[in-house]
């Protein structure tokens, strides 16, 4: 029945005389293009901020390390769940945690998806990550999830921090696309573009922050 | 949901009086319009940036039927199950059977036109699964049991006192607030129960990269990244004009659609699937059902007019910027599509004598057609769906018009289309109507004509008409000249 279905469907189109199709009219290229690496990093922090999403700059792991104990003080963070990618695991947060008293869970320690999801719902104050490209454009977070990262780290807390070395800002979304699909035959299974905090404005047409996703997104950019 | 665009002359009348409709239309579209403007002008030259959408649309008309065949070879490499369903039936089968095989009670969704237009909520519900809309616009919309006011905000004109009712009765609210931003949080928290628990999420598709069999979505609230992330089961269901051919196409229209929708740079997430989640991975789901819905698109593909209408990428830039959509609110198109966008689908998809008022209540002032990110050309769509309706067409289903209308037109085309009778007519009517001069104008004129004049004059008919005149100045000229030759 569903193959009948596929044939009648492409049948139709495909019954019908094809046209030629005109090619693309130009187009100039986006200025941030042209922005050199420090003016790329400013827009960025000038697009996200505008979204109120908060920005650090800080000059490596130690200073980003740092600045996380300041993060954890102010908003008396005391159980967290981090992702095990590259850059998060470069910084050692599991001893950190040990360090401050602060439990820091990582999806290993959870052997199903259900056990996880109660952790990642209820019982941590925010989800540690960290990011694959920051697009200048927009102020836009590009994450590629796999087994060092998983969806809901970056999603159900009502907190994201995110850690992202300067060297991965790019200037437009075209950049970090190319290289995440540009070799077809190893695409992730999922990738996420993150601009600001979750938001909406149904009720009244009243913007607000912190929707279904987190309230606060916090970027500690590394370097 | 109840299909309504019979009563569209009926319901607009009641909504133009209707003061929390007229407050908000005459706010929001107008403020995302003006965003839009200034979004657009991000792009160093928006003109070349609506032309390129507007190819890249044109490209996916095309070309669908190959997009479609690569963007399913390319998903299914990835290790999605692609379904195509030829009518509403067909698609909200293939959904229940998917939830009644793995025991599902219940399903959070995202907001998706298509789903509206298949009437997916009412067939679940029909069969004991309770369908639970995440978006808050639409979570809002569904337990009121309306129909979606605007594209973007489904419920944006509900009073907050009736939100406020809403959830204290629906969504396990304890303290009565009329505050947006509390009743917002209410809604998360009782959504977000469901969220955690939810073993079947439904998704719609904004683009569907038929390069690397990708689908994307965009959205604000972080709802779609759930359905996406925490059950072990997705159904993603499309309208099959959502193909588009490359990424680098998909991220033009991710700016377009972003800043023409809401008038940001982009949506606060972006969220790309390219198959289920991969061996190892904790979360995402196990298996992704994508669902490919005809519906009558292919059909219309036949008609090599009404086939643009399938540019349409669900921006609602036409309907903030509509002059008749920002008087009657979007209840009076009756259907899950309003605004101009909707008078050029609806028509298509019900047939034109089901929705005849629909593509006859426009101006045809083009302001749709001007923004429109796809190339839709709106007043284009309403002439050839106003001529093919008179003409009966059998395939847009076309129906007569009341035969009073009919008989009244046909001597009119006679009138204006044989010099003879036109020249006798003007002469007949030039006393009646210049009776009502005054000063050289013609201010008003009674009975049936008044109302055109509310807002126009009209100078009397000349004396003698340019055709009198030139009949005249030929006779002179051939006397004088007889004359001369004498």
């Amino acid at each position: 029945m569903e193959q009948r279905a596929r044939e009648e469907i492409l049948g139709r189109l495909r019954g019908i005389p094809k046209r030629a199709v005109d090619h693309r009219p130009d187009m100039p290229p986006l200025r941030e293009r042209s922005l050199d690496h420090e003016e790329m990093i400013a827009t960025f922090i000038e697009e996200l901020t505008l979204e109120e999403g908060v920005v650090y700059r800080v000059r490596d792991g130690r200073e980003a390390v740092a600045r996380l104990t300041e993060i954890a003080a102010e908003e008396g963070l005391q159980r967290v769940m981090i992702s095990t990618d590259e850059i998060v695991a470069s910084l050692d947060l599991p001893a950190w945690g040990r360090e401050q008293g602060i439990a820091v869970l990582t999806p290993w320690d959870f052997g199903d998806r259900d056990s996880f999801r109660d952790a990642v719902f209820d019982e941590v104050e925010a989800g540690i990550t960290g990011a694959d490209y920051a697009v200048a454009e927009s102020g836009t977070l590009v994450i590629a999830h796999d087994t060092n990262q998983p969806r809901l780290i970056s999603l159900a807390p009502i907190m994201h921090i995110a850690l992202v070395p300067a060297t991965r800002m790019v200037p437009t979304y075209e950049q970090a696309v190319e290289e995440i699909y540009g070799d077809t035959k190893d695409i992730p299974s999922h990738v996420t573009f993150t601009t600001g905090p979750s938001m909406t404005a149904d009720i009244k047409g009243k913007p607000f922050k912190g929707m279904h996703g987190p309230r606060r997104l916090m970027v500690i950019l590394i370097g | 949901m109840e299909i309504r665009t019979t009563l569209f002359n009926e319901i607009a009348e009641k909504e133009i009086q209707n003061p929390y409709a007229r407050a908000f239309l005459k706010v929001l579209p107008v403020a995302i319009a003006v965003r839009r403007k200034a979004v657009m002008d991000s792009f160093p030259d928006p003109n070349a940036a609506q032309a390129c959408g507007q190819a890249i649309r044109a490209e996916v008309v095309a070309r669908l039927p190959e997009l479609l065949e690569e963007f399913e070879k390319n998903a299914l490499a990835r290790g999605a199950k692609v379904l195509w369903a030829r009518d509403a039936g067909e698609a909200n089968e293939m959904v229940l059977s998917i939830a009644k095989e793995r025991n599902v009670t219940y399903v959070t969704k995202g907001k998706s036109m298509v789903t509206e237009e298949i009437g997916l909520n009412d067939a679940l519900a029909e069969s004991g699964i309770e369908p639970f809309e995440t978006d808050l616009g639409e979570f809002i919309a569904q337990q009121l049991k309306r129909p979606p006011f605007h594209i973007v905000g489904p419920a944006i004109n509900v009073p907050v006192e009736e939100v406020c009712d809403l959830f204290m009765e629906k969504a396990g609210m304890e303290k009565t607030t009329t505050d947006p931003v509390k009743l917002g949080y209410a809604a998360r928290l009782f959504l977000r129960d469901k969220f955690h628990h939810v073993s079947l999420g439904v998704t719609g598709v904004n683009m569907a990269v038929a390069e690397t069999g990708t689908i994307i979505n965009l959205e604000n609230e972080g709802n779609i990244r759930f359905n996406k992330s925490s059950p072990g089961t997705q159904v993603s269901i499309m309208s099959l004009e959502k193909v588009v051919p490359t990424m680098e196409d998909a991220m033009h229209l991710t700016r377009l659609l972003s800043r023409n929708c809401t008038g940001q740079k982009i949506s606060a997430y972006v969220s790309m699937d390219s198959g289920p989640k991969k061996p190892g991975e904790i979360d995402g789901p196990e298996e992704l059902f994508i669902i490919i819905v005809d519906n009558g698109r292919s059909e219309i593909y036949g008609d090599s007019v009404a086939r643009e209408a399938l540019r349409c990428i669900r921006c609602g830039g036409c309907l903030n910027i509509c002059p008749v959509y920002a008087k009657i609110g979007g209840y009076p198109y009756g259907w899950a599509y309003s605004g101009p966008m909707g008078q050029v689908l609806t028509p298509l998809l019900l047939g034109l004598d089901r929705t005849q008022d629909l593509y006859r209540a426009c101006t045809l002032c083009g302001a749709c057609r001007d923004v429109c990110p796809a190339g839709v050309d709106h007043p284009l769509m309403f002439l050839y769906y106003r001529s093919k309706d008179v003409e009966e067409d059998r395939g847009l289903r076309g129906k007569k018009r009341p035969w009073k209308e009919s008989r009244f037109f046909g001597l009119w085309s006679r009138a204006v289309t044989h010099s003879v009778l036109w020249n006798l007519g003007v002469r007949l009517v030039r006393p009646l109507v210049n009776r009502y001069s005054h000063n050289g104008v013609i201010t008003t004129m009674g009975g049936f004509f008044k109302g055109w004049f509310r807002t126009r004059n009209l100078p009397p008919i000349a004396n003698k008409t340019f055709h009198e005149r030139w009949s005249g100045l030929r006779r002179k000229a051939t006397g004088r000249q007889s004359g001369e030759n004498r």
